[in-house]
């Protein structure tokens, strides 16, 4: 019997459609879907079919809805476990790693920097702003920065993974990657930092050094501001204030340490310049405001992976390309929040498998 | 591989840490624990809400679970106490309506009562009541193995011994009756 055709009853009755409605069998799903989305006229016949099915089967609900559901809740469990385990090695994730690179992400470390202070420095102040824009091509220290763009990742050639926030940048220290992991930052930008033992990375903003130990972070140094944040996620950074040398401060998860430059010869001023305080937590969701702005919730109903790509690509700045077609087709559903564009793929890599290559600022997705 | 063999393995990688498995294993016994769960206790949400649970708590503990040699027999016991423990806190205050809904340790509620009670809309209830009256034994029983227990045309037919174009006619013409009804 023609589909066309059918009258409420006949979709009611049909296994096929059931399976629809339950969410439990996928290609049931994608041919009605298809289905439906071609015929917008008979909404209210499929309106009223699910309802009846909902009724017989006592509100049983949809597979799909539910998995999401629970996918949600694991991932937040995990990321909340991640912040809370101080420097133990981060899990092992699914142990037939799927990419090699992905796997030296996965072990990795997250700081948030916010660069402040620099512009007020004596001496400096001239000579600054126009620096960051003109050493672009000119000079030989590597620049990579945002511009007027929301947030733009990169991947450094240690597979770091480094968000900025608008108007913020990094320089790449000569031989970045092969003598040493050093960058400068001016502005806000959370790191994902690949763990590698021999070869510490280290954030210099104007004020603070900041010497990753295994971590996550957050860190604001904008130089119209005179306080300089580092938040930290997981693991352990150590931060040497440049003015106050001495035995560097150690970080432990879900705390901030806040630099305060007191402008020149205040000295003798009694407030600390070195505070260290737990990390503003949103009484709505419990989640850090400090990563507000690079945290992405990203609500899927059943979206090709190219138009997901497509959302991933705006929210993050990077570009995504596919190495094929048939991987632009593959459906999701479900709601996944995650603070870097390698957890977001990581999530969707859960539902479905698929793999990903990154580059510098190129991630490239394949069957 | 039979069905409980294939868990056995999603179990065995769970211990192991394997999040896939986990919800594999989920996909594969959501509506049987659901529908194991409705006839406990015909709140639906209560029910969609402890099995996310249960499976959120296998994952927090999955280095520390067992092996087990029935992994749905262990989920079922799983679900059915967490409900009851649920049901037992709540009936402090409402001891009356969970001695309805939760009844005697090892008594089911039968397919009508838990298909009328998940509806909360009191006018849609009486409806659903008077629609169910009006169908034979026969079409609520093929009514129940199809949408509630999600068997096919093939499997209810096998299953009340009949072929399967009675089947369906027998069920295209209840859902005719309750739709009437149901409007």
């Amino acid at each position: 019997m023609d589909i066309q055709n059918y009258t409420v009853e006949d979709f009611i009755c049909d296994n096929s459609f059931q399976h629809y409605c339950l969410g439990d069998d996928a290609e049931a799903v994608q041919y009605w879907t298809n289905w439906i989305r071609n015929n917008p006229h008979k909404q209210e016949l499929i309106q009223e079919a699910r309802r009846v099915i909902s009724i017989l089967n006592a509100k049983q609900g949809n597979l799909q809805e539910q998995v999401g559901q629970l996918k949600d809740g694991i991932d937040r469990f995990d990321m909340l476990k991640q912040a809370l385990q101080q420097d133990t090695p981060a899990p092992v994730r699914s142990v037939r790693s799927r990419f090699k690179y992905v796997a030296a992400i996965a072990a990795s470390i997250l700081v948030l920097v916010v660069a402040g202070y620099f512009l007020l420095r004596p001496g400096k102040t001239t000579q600054q702003p126009e620096q960051v824009v003109t050493t672009t091509t000119s000079h030989k220290h590597p620049v990579l920065s945002s511009g007027n763009e929301p947030r733009k990742t990169v991947v450094l050639p240690d597979g770091t993974v480094v968000t900025l926030r608008s108007n913020s940048s990094i320089t790449l220290a000569d031989n970045f990657n092969t003598s040493n992991r050093e960058l400068n930052l001016t502005g806000e930008a959370f790191f994902d930092v690949t763990h590698d033992k021999q070869r510490p990375f280290i954030v210099h903003t104007n004020a603070i050094n900041i010497e990753v130990l295994g971590t996550v972070f957050n860190v604001r140094a904008y130089p119209s501001n005179p306080h300089t944040e580092t938040a930290l996620f997981r693991g352990k950074v150590a931060v040497t204030v440049k003015d106050h040398p001495g035995k560097p401060v150690i970080l432990t998860p879900n705390m901030k340490l806040v630099f305060t430059h007191t402008g020149g010869a205040s000295t003798t001023t009694t407030a600390n310049p070195v505070r260290i305080e737990p990390m503003t937590v949103d009484p709505s969701d419990h989640k850090a405001k400090e990563i507000a702005w690079v945290r992405n919730r990203l609500k899927i109903e059943d979206e090709p992976l190219s138009a997901i790509a497509a959302k991933l690509q705006t929210w993050y700045g990077i570009e995504i390309s596919f190495a094929d077609e048939k991987v632009k087709t593959y459906r999701y559903s479900g709601t996944f929040e995650s603070e870097t564009i390698i957890k977001a793929l990581e999530a969707l890599q859960l539902s479905y498998p698929f793999n990903f290559q990154v580059e510098k600022e190129k991630i490239i997705i394949s069957q | 591989m039979n069905e409980e063999e294939q868990l056995i393995r999603y179990w065995e990688q769970l211990r192991r840490g394997d999040k896939q498995a986990l919800f594999e294993l989920y996909n594969h016994t959501y509506f049987h624990l659901v529908r194991f769960g409705l006839k406990v206790t015909a709140n639906d949400e209560l029910v969609k809400d402890c099995v996310t649970q249960l499976f959120f708590q296998l994952w927090e503990k999955h280095a520390r679970l067992n092996a087990v040699t029935q992994v749905r027999a262990y989920l079922f016991t799983s679900l059915r106490r967490m409900l009851l423990d649920k049901l037992d806190r709540d009936s402090k205050t409402d001891a009356a309506i969970n001695r309805l809904s939760a009844k005697e340790e090892h008594e089911e509620l039968p397919y009508e009562e838990i298909i009328i009670r998940v509806q909360h809309d009191e006018e849609l209830r009486q409806k659903l009541y008077k629609a169910m009256e009006q169908l034979t034994p026969k079409q609520k029983e093929l009514i129940r193995l199809m949408f509630f227990e999600g068997l096919n045309y093939e499997q209810v037919a096998a299953q009340t011994s009949q072929s399967i174009k009675t089947a369906y006619n027998t069920i295209y013409n209840a859902i005719q009756v309750l739709r009437k009804i149901l409007k």
